[in-house]
């Protein structure tokens, strides 16, 4: 995946690029919004990280704006030291995908990046979805693994589904509370991994091969392979 | 002075005011003249009709007769007569001559002229031909309406002085005041921009408009001062409470750098620093989020929302988290609740209370969350559990910032958990009441209901997925009591 990063802090900058060269992906830094700017409109990006406050002019919503004006679609990410929720609207409003409030978790830049690298490939959310043998039609909402069908609590049905639609990819706890509950707060306690471990003895218990698994330090992933 | 917008807008009066006088006057001035003039004109016909008539019953010297008995009988000389031959020699009347201003030909005529030392006075005059060349004039001079013309001039000239002096004076009095109460809020102003927060600005009973405008200045500094106090109270709190845990973090870098452990300890160590900037991380998005609901920034946010169906949802979300501690949590709602507020916050306050229950209740405990009605136009949302409760000494301070009970020593927490469900209330109009349940703690906010449900706000909830077998949905009237626990 080819990513820019746009973004004037040195060391968070060296950190991210470094994390995302490590997890396989081609990524450009510019440090400041003129040249970022200059980048995100001349060169094909799959995935864009902004900064919203930069250096010099051009702040980080204002190149959002400029590039949707432009007709670009590329899916952007902004990152904010301003964590507060009507900032994050204005945020998404001014023409982001999503939002992320530093400080953060590598793990949860990357995952969030993998996911609005996925959406902005298109979901059809009427196509079945299917890992290994666990198989979910999303409009008869049946669920079955092997041939076994099971069943699940509309709740539980929606948090499989996100995490199917994001199959190899690792989902954070705080993306799960966001995508599966709409809540936009940190509950202190560790109910999104009782969920999980719910959802696991429903779909994974009785098998040999378990397809839910957790990603320590980041979250879970739904995957076949290894 | 004459900046003044009290005195510009008196003078603005003024003229306005004469305006609507010389408006007034000038038509009235206009018809009148034209009146007199007209019923003047037809009189002095009329009146030269007769002499003619006189004239053909009786002949010239009949006419003379006549017109020499009117004059004589004339007290003042208003009425102008005059017969003359055809060489304009006069034969009857009271003018010594034939006017040079009057033409010899019939018609009305208005002339100037001098009767006996009376001044300078306009007639109207008629002139009439008879048969065989003799010439008739009659006329009246304007003498009698001269008067009554003065006094109207007067009249308009005195209006517009008054007018004038009282519009200025008016101006004068009203800027004095003005000026007086201007100058005190300057004063109280320039306290404020000095730093002083305290100072309000002096407001009488009545309603008029600066003190329409101090009151609401008033409000506003109320609002900058409880902003103010606010700030200051976060700042106090952060140096305090994040003070610990930075201490933690420091120790541990510290440790880690003098020791150089092996590899695999001193990931463990890393590790654990990540968590304590977590903790700092954590802590400091809560006093943001306070800091953010008391500004009552988040306004903005309001829609029209479910109650009921928020707490389901609730519910539902923290009902394995209940299942693993063996609580049975219970929810019971009358129906949709339609009130405004915040969805983000108020389904974080009630997040936050069924935590804080889920904390306290004993295993095999229980927990009760109610949405209901409450009242004719009120909105309750109660959690209510059977853990230790709070004591009454302690109940205003666990509202506080930072503030942990006895009984919160070696759970985890922050302490601001109740602080932001009392600070959500406060922005939804409401508060956060705590009574006791003997045993436990019941926490509740009651939220004024809307009239009326949108269209757009979902239907209520699926019976919540709860740890307890018969939690389904049950009108129920008060929830006071928490039951015990069914099974689980």
């Amino acid at each position: 995946m080819k990513i820019l990063l746009v973004e004037d802090n040195e060391r968070v900058s060296q950190f991210v690029v470094k994390g995302l060269q490590e997890a396989g992906h081609t990524t450009d830094h510019a440090g400041n919004g003129r040249d970022g700017m200059f980048l995100a409109a001349s060169e094909p990006y799959d995935v864009i990280i902004m900064d919203r406050m930069l250096p010099g002019e051009i702040d980080g919503l204002a190149i959002i704006e400029v590039l949707r004006k432009a007709g670009k679609r590329t899916p952007i990410l902004i990152l904010s030291a301003l964590s507060e929720v009507d900032d994050r609207i204005r945020g998404l409003r001014s023409g982001g995908d999503d939002y992320l409030s530093k400080p953060f978790a590598f793990g949860e830049l990357l995952a969030r990046v993998d996911a609005l690298h996925r959406r902005a490939k298109g979901v059809d959310t009427e196509v079945p979805l299917t890992v290994g043998d666990l198989h979910m039609d999303p409009l008869t909402r049946k669920v079955t693994r092997g041939d076994r069908p099971i069943a699940l609590q509309p709740r539980e049905f929606k948090l499989l589904e996100y995490l199917m639609r994001h199959a190899g990819q690792v989902v954070t706890r705080t993306m799960l509370l966001e995508n599966v509950w709409d809540y936009h707060f940190d509950p202190q306690t560790n109910v999104v991994d009782v969920h999980i471990s719910k959802l696991r003895q429903k779909i994974d218990a009785e098998f040999e091969r378990p397809l839910l698994r957790t990603v320590r330090n980041a979250g879970y992933t739904v995957t076949a392979g290894d | 002075m004459m900046r003044s917008s009290a005195v510009s807008l008196a003078l603005g009066y003024v003229v306005l005011g004469i305006a609507a006088l010389v408006l007034f006057a000038a038509p009235l001035w206009y018809a009148w003249q034209v009146t007199i003039q007209d019923g003047r004109a037809e009189f002095l016909q009329a009146d030269a009709q007769r002499l003619t008539d006189v004239f053909r019953r009786e002949g010239a010297d009949g006419l003379k007769t006549f017109i020499d008995a009117r004059v004589q009988m004339q007290i003042a000389n208003e009425r102008i007569l005059l017969l003359t031959d055809a060489s304009l020699h006069p034969i009857a009347g009271n003018l010594g001559a034939w006017p040079a201003a009057v033409p010899v030909a019939p018609g009305n005529y208005t002339i100037k002229f001098i009767p006996d030392n009376r001044g300078v006075q306009t007639a109207l005059i008629h002139v009439a031909q008879l048969g065989g060349g003799y010439n008739l004039l009659v006329g009246r001079d304007n003498a009698l309406f001269a008067p009554l013309q003065t006094h109207f001039w007067y009249g308009l000239a005195g209006a517009v002085a008054v007018l004038s002096i009282a519009g200025l004076l008016i101006g004068l009095i009203t800027r004095r005041a003005l000026m007086s109460r201007v100058n005190s809020i300057r004063h109280t102003v320039s306290a404020i921009i000095h730093g002083d927060l305290k100072h309000r600005l002096p407001t009488q009973l009545n309603d008029d408009e600066l003190n329409t405008l101090s009151r609401t200045i008033n409000g506003m500094l109320e609002q900058i001062e409880l902003l103010v106090h606010g700030v200051r109270n976060v700042s106090n709190s952060i140096a305090h409470d994040l003070r610990t845990p930075l201490a933690e973090l420091r120790s541990r870098l510290e440790e880690l750098a003098l020791i150089r452990p092996p590899p695999e300890q001193a990931f463990a160590e890393i590790d654990g620093a990540v968590a304590d900037v977590d903790r700092v991380i954590r802590i400091f998005d809560a006093l943001l989020r306070l800091a953010e609901i008391d500004a009552g920034l988040r306004r903005s946010g309001f829609v029209t929302l479910d109650l009921a169906d928020l707490a389901a949802n609730a519910v539902e979300f923290y009902a394995p988290a209940a299942e693993l501690k063996n609580i049975d949590l219970e929810f019971r709602s009358d129906g949709a609740l339609p009130v405004s507020g915040d969805p983000i916050l108020l389904a974080q306050a009630l997040g936050n209370l069924i935590d804080n229950a889920l904390k306290y209740a004993p295993e095999n405990g229980a927990i009760v969350v109610a949405a209901l009605k409450s009242g004719e136009a009120g909105a309750e949302i109660s959690v209510s559990d059977n853990g230790p409760g709070i004591v009454d000494g302690e109940k205003s301070k666990v509202v506080q910032r930072f503030y942990r009970g006895d009984a919160s020593r070696g759970t985890p927490g922050v302490g601001l958990g109740l602080s932001l469900v009392q600070a959500v209330a406060k922005l939804h109009g409401s508060s956060l009441v705590l009574s006791d349940q003997n045993p436990g703690l019941r926490a509740a906010v009651t939220l004024p209901l809307e009239a009326a449900m949108p269209a757009a706000i979902p239907t209520p909830p699926q019976p919540a997925v709860s740890a307890s077998a018969g939690s389904a949905i049950a009108p129920v009237v008060t929830c006071a009591r928490v039951p015990t626990s069914t099974s689980s």
